[in-house]
């Protein structure tokens, strides 16, 4: 494996501890706050480490609340006083760009050991003003949301195009949600664990065409949290140190109708510098958690991220290759569809499944000599795209 | 009610900013306007202080033809928020504007199974107040 140019984060960094709210998915009377603080005594307890040694904390908006400052206002309620803190929002690509910026500050000498953290509440939490919002000012208030187009309708009309430029049908969607389901019956704590089929996908509500029901991610409650530190400091933390190999992002536009081509994302050029920066290429990685809004969303993701060629997506999870045995196991953990989505930070349960597939930890659902993963994430209508490398010591 | 709070029933309206008043303005003569650039040629909706692609200052307003092609579309069942219950089904449309640029819509008496891939659309406005008229199209 040839190693990326350098200067570079490059196996610098290290995730040493990761942690979930005790439940996720329908988790009402628990604030977003102590969400957060269920995960972060978790992923303390798993990097072996007293929360004085905490000295920086990186967070995101939590839509529940009114915080303007998240990550300053949970170190106040868990009790730290960091000298760093920084609140990202870049959207679903949220949580890639958060774990990149934990290994850049590390790399810069601003922090030590860095607290990645975000609880939130969107399934039980939301006053009815805050879901509206949440809706309605999600899109641009001059040149979009006048036209009543939700989120989720900018990414129905990529994949509407993507069907009709290279013959992707409904049925190729269905498959990422029946995959992912299963994946999901295979883990403890996930919301959805009732078997789909096809047919069910196919026959659900249309929500936004060509989107129905069970092309669409969850709604719920729950908390994520990592600790990342320095390649040194890791070695003596009780688990499996995971590297930070690689790390890139791009944000191609704002509105939907500036994206350059609608059919192909940032996605290509996130993954590239990330795979770069790793010395690694698509056909290295043993395990995937790619971000999952909409099942078209993974569809057109194997391709950016280079597991197939362009427009090839559908046929290549139909024929099984997004699941164990096939090209990339990707979402074990049942991804946004089926196991939970938390807002900005629903990707982090993607991230950690990754860390558990490399630490050895996923007992029935572990892939075999799994050492380098790959975690993808992206946001606001393909906007927003972030890409994080990561491996375990063999791959260093 | 507190000031924070927002009228559920009520659609959102935009609020032009220093850069996008002629283009409002324009919408509400009933005029499509895009700016051209003088000294590179890029055509832009929507309009800025600088040309998107080098930044000159020479912006020319042009008027377009009106006539584009729906590039994309996504009919919309589950509404947005109830102001925009009583509309559904209806298609939100990306409309590939004859001069190049690209916008985003919706469509007036139009059936939504009426719409598919490089449907011909032309620009129409729907006026929604004094100071606010939406960019709509209707099929060609």
């Amino acid at each position: 494996m040839t190693k990326g140019t350098e200067p570079t984060i490059r196996g610098k960094t290290a995730i040493v501890g990761i942690g979930q709210s005790k439940k996720v998915g329908r988790v009402p009377g628990v604030s977003p706050l102590a969400l957060a603080a269920e995960a972060a005594n978790a992923a303390l307890a798993d990097a072996g480490m007293e929360k004085t040694e905490i000295d920086a904390v990186i967070s995101t908006h939590a839509m529940s609340t009114s915080f303007h400052r998240f990550s300053v206002a949970f170190s106040e309620y868990w009790g730290i006083v960091p000298t760093y803190s920084n609140n990202v929002q870049v959207s679903g690509a949220t949580g890639a760009a958060t774990l990149n910026e934990a290994a850049a500050a590390i790399n810069a000498g601003y922090a030590k050991n860095v607290l990645v953290v975000i609880g939130d509440s969107l399934l039980t939490g939301m006053t009815p003003d805050m879901a509206l919002r949440s809706m309605t000012e999600s899109r641009d208030q001059q040149y979009e949301m006048p036209f009543g187009i939700p989120v989720a309708n900018t990414f129905a009309m990529t994949a509407h195009r993507h069907m009709k430029e290279y013959g992707t049908t409904r049925e190729h969607f269905a498959h990422v949600a029946v995959t992912q389901r299963k994946h999901a019956i295979a883990t403890p704590g996930a919301q959805m664990t009732e078997e789909i089929t096809i047919d069910d996908v196919l026959n659900s509500k249309v929500v936004t065409t060509p989107y129905h029901k069970l092309d669409c991610a969850l709604i719920s409650d729950g908390g994520a949290a990592f600790i990342i530190t320095s390649a040194e400091r890791a070695k003596d933390c009780p688990k499996k140190p995971i590297y930070l190999l690689g790390a890139g992002e791009c944000f191609t536009h704002e509105h939907i109708f500036l994206m350059p081509d609608i059919t192909t994302t940032g996605g290509v050029t996130s993954s590239r510098l990330a795979y770069e920066m790793a010395g690694v290429k698509p056909s290295d990685f043993d395990v995937a958690g790619i971000y999952d809004c909409f099942t078209g969303t993974v569809v057109m993701m194997v391709e950016d991220l280079g597991f197939c060629k362009k427009g090839e997506g559908g046929p290549f999870i139909a024929d099984g290759n997004m699941t164990y045995g096939g090209a990339i196991p990707a979402n074990t953990h049942g991804g946004l569809l089926s196991y939970a989505h938390i807002g900005n930070g629903g990707s982090y349960f993607h991230a950690q499944e990754v860390v558990r597939q490399l630490r050895g930890e996923c007992g029935p659902r572990q892939v075999e000599g799994a050492e380098l993963g790959l975690y993808h994430a992206l946001g606001a209508g393909f906007a927003c795209a972030g890409t994080t490398v990561l491996g375990t010591e063999a791959t260093l | 009610m507190s000031s924070s709070a927002i009228d559920p029933f009520a659609k959102p309206l935009p609020s032009p900013d220093p850069d996008s008043q002629p283009l409002w303005d324009g919408f509400r003569e009933g005029k499509l306007l895009l700016q051209h650039c003088a000294d590179c040629g890029n055509v832009q909706y929507y309009h800025e202080f600088f040309c998107r692609n080098c930044q000159s200052e020479n912006l020319e307003e042009r008027e377009a033809s009106g006539r584009g092609k729906v590039h994309s579309f996504s009919v919309v069942y589950r509404a947005p928020g109830p102001a925009f219950k009583g509309d559904t089904p209806y298609a939100v449309v990306l409309v590939e504007l004859e001069e190049g640029p690209r916008m985003i819509s919706s469509m007036i008496d139009t059936d939504p199974n009426d719409i598919d891939f490089e449907t011909d659309v032309v620009f129409t406005t729907e006026k929604i107040n004094d100071d606010i008229s939406l960019p709509r199209f209707r099929l060609a």
